[in-house]
């Protein structure tokens, strides 16, 4: 606890250096503790006992209760409430005070602040994925460590339980951040021509939201954690112990953050564009993450929504989601996966995006049909609002629904396959330079297809009933998500990384890192539909004998992503210290960004750029 | 739908580049889908139920029915990797004159892929439907199904109760769920079917074993610390052996 630190307002006042310029991370865990700490005590000594017999509604109070004084207690030590303070007070910020919060000649102090330039969000982004997958890949380790023997047992059911969950959502957050995180922030203004985000405070606010976040998830762990997997289901969530507070509370602010991000993105995108960047010139990857963002716009309010009434359920002994007081868990699932199924694809969108940008700097080729690319997006993007009750089709909610369900869940399929004809035809007859993106090209094309083709089994109303529930369905999300989202989001590393950092990622660990991640990952998920088949249900910690052989070679191939992910992971620290200084456009790409010089100037460009032509005019059209 | 890829002006299917791949893809075509329908079939329990054989029966056909496609994205692939491929720290040239864009590839491959989609959902729903009406088989004996943390009771039509699942080999069953607390989900493995369990309201499914022996019956939704040992044996008897072992149930149920 650090209630030893100054009290930042009380501070202020001893010396002349305003409070704009105090606050920074410190100050913001700082007066988060003791804001908690206080309303813990408060809450502990003034709630009225439970009238009625209830497990847990007065601790649930409790819990909440400090939770919420946290995030409020670090949103205003971090300085989210400076600007909006001084706008009620009926000034702005002075255009010092705006070059202070860019951070301009701060050096790595900017990194702690409430720093508004989108450079320094950018970077922030990268660190906290990569904490957040170094943590859940820890997590998925020791998941597997326990699925060693069949009988489980290494680790309680109640943590594992635990564990699984928090594996689950941790992941869920680090990939849907992973590549609209740190590139859509640094990379994708400077793409567009523009000198900043729309709004630069809000895209301040988007991040450290999600560090205010992550405590209660972390607080979560030591009061019973979640043992309810990602989904939370109620009424299995009602019963959980205090950690789903914890659960509750991070899901409302992630949601927060990522509609702050969102409105700001799609804000910037529609109105920044350099001049002459018609939505002809726009590249294909600034479409993906605007798609992202904006499905996320109707997705997580719902999400938050949805966590609020379980919340509600839990302190308040509403009955939103208890059959017995006139509520129904099918409600709670309704709203979990209106939220669930576009968020595999603000997940999915921008990674494949991603590498359709780099396809054409490595095949020396045009992208082939642009607009097809853009009808894909797009037509993902509206039918994945419409999908969503195929993860209901055995919960009994409405099994007349399951065939309107199974249509719409199938014609994805179609959007989906224009995605794969622009990457094919993009690769057809194209002069392969050979990189570790250009691999990534072709890693995603083959577990994305193998994702895609499972994921219609599963669209199929009476294999679902056989598959549903089971390692397959497992096996086949982290072949979309993983297999596809996540070498998608590498490949934009080591792609830009030259952009972001200044130098080259060394090429040898890059392919290294590649190949142990790839190989371990098909072994891993290889392993998994094998069991899923034979019919091992999900979360589970113990196992019939019979799964020993499939679960054997999913925990061999996991621990080769392991260890295939810390060479990435030596790569990035060794090549951002030491790493081959990169000239400006390494690539030879013909985007807005590899025209900016490194390291990238403050307001990136001097004068805003002009765009001629389609990012895509490498050699001669034919006629 | 190969052929129709790069649309050069005059005999375009002579490219090497297209006989190549083409000859990928007739390599790829029948390894995908040998190799996917095996890996399935391979792995799935012996079916226990006209259900699960229909289960088994549609990844097969969605298999084959897949194979074309993923084989010529892998072909593709292939003929990309084994054309051009420049190692160093520069580019290559650009590659010129290379087409854009093709209505016709573009067309070829969205009508493909609907035609493709649509067989999956025609598929779906003839299933679909024949295990709606087995709902209402009409000879059909009723077992209600209760899910509790973290044990499943059995309740047969004539008051007898039991913890382990018997039924008669070949007379079609409905099983009507509930829970006690939280969501469980009733999977008979062996016999293809799965619906959950909610509390306060009764769902719905059917099947009809065909195979006599000893099947699984495994919890197949999260329900709290022992949700992996919420699992049991289904005992699928003759009519015979099924009609005593009912009678000794519902007696021991009077008694008691």
């Amino acid at each position: 606890m650090t209630t030893t630190m100054n009290h930042p307002a009380a501070a202020a006042g001893k010396s002349r250096t305003p409070i704009i310029e105090r606050l920074n991370i410190v100050t913001a865990f700082a007066l988060g503790a003791i804001s908690a700490f206080v309303v813990w005590r408060l809450a502990l000594q003034f709630l009225p006992a439970d009238s009625e017999v209830r497990l847990f509604t007065r601790e649930d109070k409790i819990t909440l209760l400090s939770m919420i004084a946290w995030f409020v207690g670090f949103m205003t030590g971090i300085g989210a409430l400076v600007a909006p303070f001084r706008w009620v007070m009926g000034k702005d910020l002075s255009h010092d005070e705006n070059m202070f919060l860019a951070g301009k000649d701060m050096g790595i102090k900017r990194y702690f602040r409430y720093t508004t330039d989108h450079k320094v969000v950018g970077i922030q982004y990268l660190i906290i994925t990569m904490v957040i997958f170094g943590i859940g890949g820890i997590l998925a380790m020791l998941i597997r460590a326990n699925l060693g023997t069949p009988e489980g047992g290494l680790i309680h059911p109640q943590a594992y339980n635990s564990i699984v969950g928090t594996h689950g959502i941790i992941m869920i957050v680090g990939t849907i951040i992973m590549v609209t995180g740190p590139i859509g922030n640094f990379i994708m203004p400077i793409m567009i021509g523009a000198r900043d985000m729309a709004f630069p405070r809000l895209n301040a606010l988007s991040f450290w939201l999600i560090v205010a976040a992550a405590i209660p998830l972390i607080w979560a762990q030591f009061i019973g954690g979640i043992s309810t997997g990602w989904s939370a289901y109620n009424p299995l969530a009602g019963q959980a112990p205090l950690g789903m507070n914890g659960y509750i509370m991070f899901i409302c602010i992630f949601a927060l953050s990522t509609m702050v991000a969102g409105a700001n993105i799609t804000t910037t995108v529609v109105r920044m564009r350099a001049k002459g960047m018609t939505w002809n010139r726009t590249p294909i990857f600034i479409y993906g993450v605007v798609a992202s963002v904006a499905l996320a716009l109707p997705a997580f309010p719902v999400f938050f929504l949805s966590q609020v009434m379980s919340g509600m359920d839990r302190a308040l002994d509403t009955s939103f989601y208890n059959t017995a007081g006139g509520g129904s868990g099918w409600l709670y699932e309704n709203l979990f996966w209106i939220m669930g199924h576009p968020e595999v694809y603000v997940i999915l969108i921008p990674a494949v995006a991603a590498l359709m940008e780099m396809a054409p700097v490595f095949t020396r080729r045009p992208l082939f049909s642009f607009n097809v690319a853009v009808m894909g997006i797009a037509g993902i993007s509206g039918l994945s609002i419409l999908v969503w009750a195929h993860h209901m089709y055995i919960s009994g909610w409405a099994p007349l629904l399951n065939a309107p369900f199974m249509l719409t869940t199938e014609l994805i399929s179609i959007p989906t396959g224009m995605l794969f004809l622009v990457l094919v035809g993009t690769l057809w007859r194209g002069r392969l330079w050979m990189t570790m993106p250009t691999l990534s090209i072709f890693a995603l094309l083959w577990n994305f297809m193998i994702g895609g083709i499972t994921g219609i089994y599963l669209s199929d109303v009476p294999a679902d009933a056989f598959l549903h529930g089971s390692m397959y369905v497992t096996a086949h999300f982290h072949y979309t998500l993983m297999g596809a989202g996540l070498t998608g989001a590498l490949a934009s590393l080591v792609y830009w990384f030259p952009k972001m950092t200044g130098r080259m990622f060394d090429k040898k660990l890059s392919w290294i890192s590649f190949w142990m991640v790839q190989i371990g990952f098909n072994v891993t998920f290889g392993g998994m539909f094998i069991v899923g088949l034979q019919g091992q249900p999900r979360r589970v910690e113990a196992y019939a004998a019979l799964f020993n052989r499939g679960n054997l070679i999913t925990s061999i191939g996991a621990a080769v992503i392991m260890s295939g992910m810390l060479v990435l992971l030596y790569g990035v620290i060794s090549s951002w210290r030491h790493g081959v200084v990169a000239p400006m456009n390494p690539w030879h790409a013909k985007t807005l960004e590899w025209t900016v010089a490194n390291p990238i100037p403050l307001e990136n460009f001097a004068v805003l750029p002009v765009v001629t032509s389609d990012p895509y005019g490498y050699g001669k059209e034919k006629k | 739908m190969t052929e129709l890829k790069p649309s050069t002006k005059n005999k375009w299917w002579k490219h090497p580049d297209v006989k190549k791949t083409f000859i990928f893809w007739l390599i790829f075509t029948p390894a995908i889908g040998i190799f996917g329908t095996q890996f399935h079939v391979l792995s799935m329990p012996d079916p226990a139920s006209e259900v699960m054989g229909g289960v088994i029966g549609l990844m097969r056909l969605f298999t084959w029915a897949a194979a074309p496609v993923a084989a010529l994205v892998f072909a593709i692939c292939a003929t990309a990797l084994t054309s051009s491929r420049h190692y160093g720290d520069n580019p290559p040239a650009d590659a010129d004159h290379q087409i854009s864009n093709s209505p016709r590839a573009n067309a070829t491959w969205i009508v493909v892929s609907a035609m493709l989609c649509l067989f999956a959902l025609v598929t779906g729903l003839v299933v679909l439907q024949k295990e709606g009406d087995a709902l209402h088989e009409e000879n059909a004996i009723h077992v209600n199904v209760t899910g509790q943390q973290w044990a499943w009771n059995y309740d047969y039509a004539d008051g007898a109760r039991s913890e382990v699942l018997y039924l008669p080999v070949d007379v079609p069953v409905v099983f009507h769920i509930t829970s006690k607390d939280v969501k469980h989900s009733f999977w008979i493995v062996e016999m293809g079917i799965k619906m959950d369990a909610n509390p306060g309201y009764t769902t719905e499914t059917a099947v009809t074993p065909n195979k006599i022996g000893v099947f699984n019956v495994r919890c197949a939704e999260l329900c709290g610390l022992l949700h992996a040992y919420m699992q049991n044996k289904v005992h699928v008897v003759s009519k015979a052996d099924y009609e005593k072992w009912l009678a000794d149930r519902s007696a021991l149920e009077a008694r008691s």
